[in-house]
């Protein structure tokens, strides 16, 4: 006898649509309010639609920060960020993955430690590594100063190296058949030959992974670019949302359009690289 | 050890970036000498400040721009906010580690102590005296003493290294009509009158709760020491070793609190939504910075009677309120930007700008014969009733600590006052335990 | 014979060189990682070290061996008492997070991976809030969550719960629960306050869908057959779920517990925009409190000595959690 399921549909979608209302409401709130004006933003209870709609809140928001110039940066920082980390990973991925090295196990260790060294711990000392002062009255052991403080570099190459990237193409390089390598070995293809013509070819959608992985990162990055940047030319646009935050205040229906406007080029790139995200994210498991 | 070869790799990389580490601020103090030079090129500043939204953000543009097209000295400032004051003195403290400072920062006294602790702030005085650049007796005069008070540091041989720049102070907002509806005729002269008009002013429902307050306590630890100084207290020993309000003044502070947040006549509002509810009519008292006229007066759909003033006084004879705003300071950088920024800060200053600042920002002009300006005139009896009334009791403001340490005083003067708002500690016990923590901080910061 | 073991000599030395290039190779495959990893994460290990054994307030100051651990953890009153509640708030903000993430997570996964029309509308609602940033979520939530003006007290007042403070709120939840049916609880029993509380839900709420992504991958890789055997044995849906996709999840549900742990044990963003570390410091965790130390207190001795013990601990929780649930895990 089999059993049918003891889960009827219908109640399947009552739990789907309960937490899918409470984790889409904010959004929904977010955009409603954005169009509200300020006497029916700080009404209570809050409406669930605008009594009347206000799209010209988007052109005040606009007017208050360079916002085009934050998204810039953004775009750009990013942009380097995705680039080199891929170039950095890739190579160092497939040293672990298809290579036998000296060694091999104590790097590989090293890399796992950065891994789980929490970013607190680092952020002091990168702090005062990014400063242009004069390395300070202790010259016996100065602190290197890179004097990158308030520049693009600043924001780049502190996350130019993912341990969590490498491990994420070792493991899809780990799974390239051998019989590749020794075909490609018979063709007297050296390394970075193979490297280029057969794994990252097969590797397309673990690099796809990578890339959109890095470039959440670069685009949500908010607390060491806050404490990095000083300028607003440099700016990038978590932090300009936050300079904004203070701006609005309690003109909460601004600062929903200002949210709004940030989030609106992730998640549309969400929607359309969300094969390559939930692939590689369900990749990076344990597979066991 | 690897360290040898670090400091070669880190180099090359910064060369290979195309980084290029500028030289660190010039570490010369500035004689007198600095003060009487000439301006001989074109100057760039910055200036970093912590006004993030309008009217006073679109203020200070207004005149820096000004400024920038009137000074006929190549003299260009550019203002950058940098969040609210706590995040401009967090980028100012980062600023002095990366070696990267702005010319002019806003900041509090306190801060500016913290920022002299670094050796980064340069001293007005050889500025104000300046044959050459500096101020006459008259405008030294003009200038309200508390103003240049606030701004010389007894931890720094009576320097001075600020000048006011944004200046306000603590008043009570009076919401009349609501006091009226309520019956209270008299405006109260003691805190007792006024914690009984307070109670007259609160309406609760049949079930007790509490409808309409007669009083709303942003918790901010100038609003207590403000309290504190109108009951005749003080709120640092004289010898800036140990703090004072944790006397009678300070205690009888802390019960008043106590009794109308227990008997549901006061409350701690979210932000700045009390101003909805002032201008609403469903708030009779607060005390609040000078600053909050514009937000209030916006606020209104329908007029009020409204007045700001002292809050109850001691001895008012000789009214007290706790001064408040911000100050800008010079950082140390090249002879000509540091006489430019004193050239910005002097003009700032000069009786038509702080009277045009007053008309768009809201802060209080820093001269006496600014009354006389006409334009403020008209702007006060035509727009701005309230800021007259706030200027007249400028007199009566007293600056608040400038210590080192200060700034972390506040934080525990904020947590005294959240505990006995919210009965997490007696007045008695709340108090005795902020004192030892703040003469603690006092002394880890001598 | 001797030509034979010449030829063996020369392949030996022929293998050799080629280990030895390879081994050269490897390495220059690994130094553009090993440089930045080296100067932006290891050396910089070292240093938080080295500036915490001085008194570094603001401007380099004397060295002063291990007094600034001393005053962390004992010595000086007023930082000692905030250290503590700092990390007692941090686990706290861990342990009401990472189960009730873990949970809902699991159970979402488990029905969503079941064929049900509308599944992929579904998977691109719940992954929507792991995308977003967290500065922008999180001035939506304050928003949501305001007394006045969010729905959440809305709804809230629909079932008689009416002026909850959320992130204002300094007050213990149990406390709150107590004084609402007429109890006083002991101090040490108020439990979290509702401000961190609302720090929590922020955090469930964001990190949900990547659990979910997780899980759903893991679901992915249990073989139907062995469902189809069971359902043919007369198992019912609890024990299907029970028997084999629970075990055979275990590795997912490692991994998330592990990485959810560690996530919020760093936490620094979602806190700083929704409460900053207040009411009355009730939702400052150690990230936070070293943030404060760092960057707005100027004494970067002590807070680098924070760093360096948050770094311990999080490293001997990391360890503590592998050794445990090592044992447990079922690798397939």
């Amino acid at each position: 006898m089999i059993r049918t399921q003891v889960l009827p549909s219908a109640f399947k979608h009552l739990i789907l649509i309960v937490v899918g209302l409470a984790v889409a409401y904010p959004f929904y709130f977010m955009i409603t309010s954005a169009f509200k004006e300020f006497s029916e933003a700080t009404a209570t209870p809050p409406t669930f639609w605008p009594a009347s709609w206000h799209p010209e809140n988007y052109a005040e928001v606009w007017a208050r920060q360079p916002w085009a110039r934050y998204f810039a940066n953004t775009v750009f920082i990013a942009g380097v960020s995705v680039v080199g980390e891929i170039i950095i990973a890739v190579l160092a991925a497939y040293a672990f993955a298809q290579m036998n090295f000296r060694g091999k196990n104590v790097v590989f260790a090293l890399f796992l430690a950065t891994y789980m060294m929490p970013g607190e711990a680092t952020l002091i000392p990168n702090f005062v590594m990014m400063s242009k002062a004069p390395a300070g009255v202790n010259p016996f052991f100065p602190i290197p100063r890179l004097g990158l403080y308030d520049t693009y570099a600043a924001q780049i190459l502190p996350f130019l190296a993912s341990a969590f990237s490498v491990f994420l193409l070792r493991q899809q390089f780990l799974s390239i058949p051998k019989e590749l390598r020794d075909a490609a070995v018979i063709d007297g293809a050296g390394h970075l030959r193979f490297l280029w013509s057969v794994v990252l070819p097969i590797s397309i959608p673990a690099l796809v992974t990578v890339a959109i992985l890095s470039f959440y990162a670069s685009w949500n990055a908010f607390q060491w670019p806050f404490i990095v940047t000083s300028s607003e030319a440099i700016r990038p646009i978590q932090v300009g949302l936050n300079a904004f935050r203070a701006e609005a205040g309690s003109q909460y229906h601004l600062l929903m359009a200002a949210a709004s406007f940030v989030v609106a080029p992730i998640v549309l790139l969400y929607l359309v690289g969300q094969r390559f995200l939930v692939q590689g994210v369900a990749r990076t498991g344990i597979r066991g | 050890m690897t360290k040898m070869r670090i400091p070669a790799l880190l180099t090359t990389l910064a060369l290979l970036l195309g980084a290029c580490a500028a030289a660190g601020p010039a570490a010369t103090a500035a004689p007198s000498t600095e003060a009487d030079i000439e301006i001989t090129g074109p100057v760039n500043l910055i200036l970093w400040h912590a006004l993030t939204s309008d009217p006073q953000k679109g203020a200070l543009e207004a005149s820096v721009k000004k400024y920038n097209e009137t000074n006929g000295k190549g003299i260009t400032i550019t203002p950058v906010v940098q969040g609210n004051y706590t995040q401009l003195f967090q980028k100012t403290l980062g600023a002095i580690q990366a070696g990267a400072l702005p010319d002019l920062v806003h900041a509090y006294e306190s801060q500016v102590a913290d920022y002299t602790k670094a050796d980064v702030v340069i001293d007005l005085d050889p500025y104000v005296n300046s044959k050459k650049n500096g101020l006459d007796k008259a405008s030294q005069d003009d200038i309200y003493k508390p103003y240049f008070d606030t701004n010389r540091f007894p931890q720094y041989a009576n320097k001075l290294l600020s000048f006011p720049f944004s200046k306000s102070l603590a008043v009570m907002y009076t919401n009349e009509d609501v006091l009226r509806a309520s019956g209270v005729t008299t405006t109260p002269k003691t805190w007792a009158d006024w914690e009984q008009a307070v109670m007259k002013a609160t309406k609760k429902d049949a079930a007790g709760k509490t409808t309409q307050y007669g009083y709303v306590g942003t918790t901010d630890a100038s609003y207590f020491n403000a309290m504190v100084l109108s009951r005749g207290g003080k709120i640092m020993s004289a010898d800036n070793k140990t703090v004072a309000w944790d006397g009678k003044e300070g205690l009888e502070t802390l019960q008043m609190l106590d009794r109308l947040y227990k008997g549901g006549y006061a409350y701690t509002p979210t932000g700045f939504e009390w101003q909805n509810d002032f201008a609403a009519s469903k708030l009779a008292y607060t005390l609040s910075s000078t600053s909050s006229r514009p937000f209030i007066a916006g606020a209104m759909k329908t007029p009020v009677n409204w007045t700001v003033g002292l809050p109850p006084q001691a001895d008012p004879a000789k009214g007290a309120t706790v001064m408040f705003g911000a100050n800008i300071a010079v950082l140390k950088s090249t002879p000509q930007k540091q006489l430019a920024s004193w050239l910005f800060i002097k003009w700032f200053n000069e009786q038509d700008q702080t009277a045009d600042w007053a008309t768009k920002s809201f802060y209080m002009p820093v001269r006496k014969t600014a009354a006389n300006n006409e334009a403020l005139k008209t702007y006060w009896t035509s727009k701005d009733p309230q800021g007259k009334q706030a200027f007249d009791v400028v007199p009566a403001s007293i600056p608040e600590p400038n210590v080192r340490g200060q700034q972390e005083i506040r934080d525990v003067l904020l947590d005294m006052y959240v505990k006995v708002t919210t009965a997490k500690a007696t007045p008695e016990v709340a108090l005795k335990d902020a004192s030892t923590k703040a003469n603690q901080i006092l002394k880890d910061n001598q | 014979m001797s030509g034979g073991a010449i030829a063996t000599g020369e392949r030996a030395a022929s293998r050799r060189r080629r280990g030895l290039i390879e081994n050269g190779q490897a390495y220059l495959f690994l130094v553009p990682a090993l440089a930045f990893l080296g100067l932006f994460k290891i050396l910089p290990a070292l240093y938080a070290v080295y500036i915490s054994l001085f008194r570094w307030d603001i401007v380099q100051g004397a060295f002063r061996g291990l007094e600034n651990y001393v005053d962390i953890l004992w010595a000086n009153a007023t930082r000692a008492q905030a250290f503590w509640q700092s990390l007692s708030t941090t686990f706290t903000y861990a342990i009401i997070t990472v189960p009730i993430e873990i949970g809902l997570a699991l159970v979402v996964a488990y029905v969503l991976f079941q064929k049900l029309a509308g599944r992929d509308i579904y998977r691109t609602i719940y992954y929507l809030p792991y995308v977003t940033s967290t500065v922008a979520a999180a001035s939506v939530f304050f928003y949501v969550f305001h007394p006045q003006y969010g729905l959440v007290n809305t709804l809230l007042a629909q079932i008689g719960i009416t002026g909850l403070k959320w992130f204002q709120e300094p007050d213990g939840i149990f406390q709150m629960l107590g004084n609402a049916l007429g109890f006083a609880l002991p101090e040490w029993a108020a439990g979290p306050s509702l401000a961190l509380v609302g720090v929590a839900i922020f955090s469930i709420w964001h990190f949900l869908g990547f659990q979910i992504l997780i899980f759903l991958g893991g679901l992915g890789n249990i073989p139907a057959e062995y469902y189809e055997a069971a359902k043919l044995d007369g198992a019912s849906q609890w024990q299907l779920f029970r028997r084999i996709t629970l075990p055979l999840l275990s590795p997912q549900i490692f991994f998330v517990f592990t990485i959810a742990s560690i996530g919020v044990l760093r936490a620094f963003n979602e806190i700083f925009v929704l409460t900053n570390g207040g009411p009355l410091d009730t939702t400052r965790t150690v990230t936070l409190l070293v943030f404060r130390t760092f960057f707005q207190q100027g004494q970067i001795g002590l807070g680098s000595a924070m760093g360096v013990l948050l770094t311990l601990i999080i490293l001997a929780f990391t360890l503590i959690q592998f050794r445990f649930l090592e044992r447990r895990v079922q690798y397939t």
